[in-house]
């Protein structure tokens, strides 16, 4: 089973790729299992980086049908109402199609949609779709079937998206098969959000007739059509016999089960109860390598584990404590602690290996472990007469800690308060659950604590929410020269101007620390070796798509093998 | 008569367990507006409005007779987080643990009721020791563990059962049995244990009065003895403990249910209070304390026809 690890192209080169770099910049650290590409000694378990196991696709077998065990269940199947994650998705990709997605480049372009074009200064985007497509329940997708979504879903109070599409001042029609979206401001990065659930038409004739009752009786364009749903147990979808696109899906139906219990999903997939497993955890995502007969789908996305430090609040609003805190942290440790040692990479900046905005110069700044700069670091503040905290000179700095309620983090968190403990501080550890957590780091009523950092999405999204004056910013940090390459992110769609962008970016935060990192995290969908292609999925056009990624897979594509 | 004496004292315990649900899931710290929007959509204005939806600004009071008025009507509001009726969700949801939760109870006892007595029987002899330290080790291992234990011998290694999956009862009876029976051996084994123990000691206690020496005197076959004159009366405590350990097989089932994937109340629960999506709180944890209070109460009742000598008055105080 072990012999046909086979990288083709796209994102599974780049992932052996970026696991060989990575090996590399271990150096010996690594040598003891990642460095061989593990083929044929079963040491699949300890390479760095994104695998893909993956056993010779063969060509499109039509019929059959899968059952799928995903991470969690999802509130409501209505883009507006549900709160779609990574499982979320993977359901609606099923029955929706997206208007735009990502290519294997990390480029967005249209799917649904036949063109999306911005006018010169980018503040107004034209999309046009394509003729003849139909909704499941007969419905036409056209201008003025978005509009009715934009208006009356989309920006309805309390609606979810309504805070993402705000910068959306009107969606216009234009004709029967064109729209316009004007925005306040230019935005280069707005086709992004049409990736998501802002992006996914569903039937308005179906959702009015439904009424309150629309999120469990989703009606989209996708290759497969809702047929029950018993919350907690299993989502049903089947094949649409009239997708507009040619020769797909090519699988008959789908079962999607909520299974939130990584033990019992694993050994599912090995009792065959289930064809298909998505895993965002390290440890789960390891012991799936080593199951005969199962390919694995991994993908090194960019949300890492880390740290967010309150920089509103003395202390930490100087940096010379924020450095400490950042040298101290011992990455390699932590990432042990969290299952991924020799298979997670330590993160330096928001974008992992595997992004087109991942920079060499800003992993480079980044201020890794090293005991003795932080107590040089420490040693100075806490002996400045200037001290922000205006405690007297020499005074230990004593602060809390705060984590979610998980095993593994509050080992991490004990980890912390000793590497914090040997500068000097006294740092108190707090348990707060994961909804309290969110809100006190929203209200900045916090100190420091564990958080993710980074996500798969545009930077000037990323960027924007992090570190600029909106409700969103935890960390309290902003900074001129952010704002300054915000700008640039909003207004080029240059791909090089933005990785510049980005670069400065990444700099301007390892310089000031307002976030530490620890280890990338690796997703994997994990499948019986007769499910196929569930990363080889293409845009109408050809173009290759994004694969896997994050553990989401375009179900139209897949095929099961005879 | 008995039914109606009893009457007020379960109408005070269940506004108590009203109020006190409310209040303690009121008091949840974590707002489930910013729940509702995700962090990411949580614009301050966005949170007013959705708190202005949901009455959350509204004073405690206020909110609770809201609440109650309607519960009372049987409608329990619609879940913030999934719009669907709270009272929907949880009709949908409380056949799956009862079966659960009543298959457990019938495994449980169907294995204790011949070993305990088998243990009372042979008492001090090496079989009963036997019994005794296993029961005991069982007692000690949690329900989680004993459930990925099942799954690997059952599901993985033998491949008889299915691991996860739920059926529904309508949809296929031997399916769903096959779906159930894992879950529920992992909640009846330490059932099993105390019910055993239990059963043992209230029958070695039986086995020494006189109408059994009068039974065995009469020579009465041992078979019969244990079974139609001694098991009875050896019955109170099981009796009284199956009711009272209702509550911990609801409390197994927030775990079991979330092992095995299953639909059932205990993971709404557990899902709801993640996300703080407090009418799905308060109405299931009323439920549960509903159905247990009248669990209980049935156990109760049930006293009088297991030994018409007790009287309710008496009975009454033994819960």
């Amino acid at each position: 089973m072990r012999g046909r690890r086979r990288p083709v192209g796209g994102p599974w080169r780049r992932a052996v790729v970026s696991a060989g770099l990575v090996g590399l910049l271990l150096g010996s650290a690594a040598c003891g299992g990642g460095g061989d590409d593990g083929d044929g000694d079963g040491d699949g378990g300890t390479e760095v980086g994104a695998v893909n196991d993956v056993s010779d696709r063969g060509d499109p077998v039509d019929g059959g049908e899968i059952t799928v065990g995903l991470e969690a269940e999802t509130s409501s199947w209505l883009p507006g109402e549900g709160t779609f994650n990574q499982p979320g998705i993977n359901v609606a990709y099923a029955i929706y199609d997206p208007l735009m997605h990502r290519t294997a480049d990390g480029d967005v372009e249209p799917y649904l949609a036949e063109s999306m074009e911005p006018n010169a200064d980018l503040t107004e985007w034209t999309l046009t779709l394509r003729p003849g497509v139909t909704f499941h329940d007969g419905t036409p997708l056209n201008a003025q079937a978005l509009k009715t979504i934009f208006d009356e879903y989309l920006t309805a109070p309390g609606a979810n998206t309504a805070a993402s599409v705000d910068e959306v001042t009107s969606l216009d029609v234009v004709d029967d098969l064109t729209v316009v979206y004007r925005l306040v401001e230019a935005n280069a990065a707005f086709p992004v959000l049409l990736i998501s659930s802002p992006g996914w038409p569903f039937s308005p004739t179906a959702a009015a007739a439904a009424g309150e009752d629309a999120g469990a009786n989703p009606v989209g364009t996708g290759p497969f059509r809702f047929v029950s749903w018993q919350r907690d147990s299993q989502l049903v979808v089947e094949k649409n016999e009239d997708y507009w696109q040619e020769g797909l899906p090519h699988l008959d139906r789908i079962t999607f089960r909520p299974m939130p219990d990584e033990d019992t999903r694993l050994a599912s997939l090995q009792s065959g109860d289930i064809d298909v497993m998505q895993s965002l955890r390290q440890s789960t995502v390891i012991r799936a390598r080593d199951l005969d007969g199962i390919d694995n789908y991994e993908h090194l996305g960019s949300n890492s584990g880390g740290g967010t430090v309150n920089t509103s609040k003395p202390p930490f609003d100087d940096v010379r404590v924020r450095k400490a805190l950042a040298h101290a942290l011992n990455q390699e440790a932590i990432i042990e602690v969290l299952g991924g040692k020799g298979v997670t990479p330590p993160t330096t900046q928001f974008f992992s290996e595997d992004s087109p905005y991942y920079s060499e110069k800003v992993a480079d700044s980044y201020p890794a472990y090293d005991p003795d700069k932080a107590q040089k670091f420490y040693d100075d503040y806490v002996n400045d007469p200037e001290r922000s905290d205006g405690l007297p000179v020499g005074t230990d700095l004593s602060f809390t800690y705060s984590c979610p309620p998980d095993p593994s983090l509050n080992e991490v968190a004990q980890l912390v308060q000793s590497l914090y403990g040997a500068l000097g501080a006294q740092v108190e550890l707090e348990q707060v659950e994961q909804a309290t957590w969110i809100q006190k780091m929203l209200a900045r009523d916090y100190d420091t604590g564990c958080t993710r950092v980074g996500a798969d999405s545009d930077p000037y999204i990323v960027f924007n929410a992090a570190f600029t004056e909106g409700p969103l910013n935890m960390t309290a940090f902003q900074s001129p020269e952010i704002d300054e390459q915000l700008d640039i992110l909003r207004t080029t769609t240059d791909i090089d101007e933005r990785k510049a962008a980005v670069e400065e970016i990444g700099l301007v935060i390892n310089e000031n620390v307002p976030n530490t990192f620890s280890g990338g995290t690796l997703t994997v969908m994990a499948a019986q070796d007769q499910v196929k292609n569930l990363d080889g999925w293409v845009f109408p056009d050809g173009t290759r798509g994004n694969g896997a990624a994050s553990a989401q897979v375009m179900w139209g594509h897949a095929w099961l093998a005879g | 008569m008995y039914v109606l004496r009893r009457l007020p004292s379960l109408l005070a315990t269940l506004f108590a367990v009203s109020l006190l649900t409310f209040l303690m899931t009121s008091l949840l710290p974590g707002d489930p507006a910013l729940q509702i929007l995700g962090a990411e959509n949580a614009t301050p204005e966005a949170i007013a409005a959705v708190r202005a939806d949901l009455g959350l600004d509204d004073p405690l009071p206020v909110r609770y007779l809201h609440w109650i008025g309607d519960a009372l009507t049987g409608d329990f509001g619609r879940s913030y987080r999934t719009n669907e009726p709270v009272s929907e969700a949880i009709i949908d949801r409380l056949p799956v643990t009862a079966e659960i939760g009543i298959l457990a109870i019938i495994i449980a006892l169907l294995v204790a009721i011949p070993v305990g007595m088998l243990s009372a029987y042979r008492a001090g002899t090496r079989t009963d020791k036997l019994i005794s330290s296993t029961s005991f080790g069982l007692l000690a291992v949690p329900n989680f563990m004993v459930a990925i234990f099942l799954i690997l011998i059952f599901a993985v290694w033998l491949g008889v059962l299915p691991a996860t999956g739920w059926v529904n009862f309508t949809d296929n009876p031997v399916q769903n049995l096959r779906s159930a029976l894992l879950p529920a051996l992992s909640l009846a084994i330490a059932e099993m244990a105390v019910y055993t123990r239990l059963l043992r000691t209230d029958m070695i206690g039986t086995l020494q009065q006189d109408f059994v020496t009068m039974a065995r005197v009469k020579g009465v076959s041992n078979r019969r003895i244990l079974f139609r004159h001694a098991l009875r009366p050896s019955s109170f405590s099981l009796m009284t403990v199956a009711g009272v350990q209702v509550g911990a097989i609801i409390g197994g089932s927030v775990v079991i249910e979330t092992l095995f994937a299953l639909p059932g109340v205990g993971r709404l629960l557990l899902e709801a209070v993640l996300v703080r999506d407090l009418l799905m709180v308060q109405g299931v944890a009323l439920v549960i304390a509903v159905s247990y209070v009248v669990v209980n109460f049935t156990v109760d009742i049930l006293y009088s026809y297991l030994d018409p000598r007790i009287s309710h008055g008496r009975s009454a105080a033994r819960v």
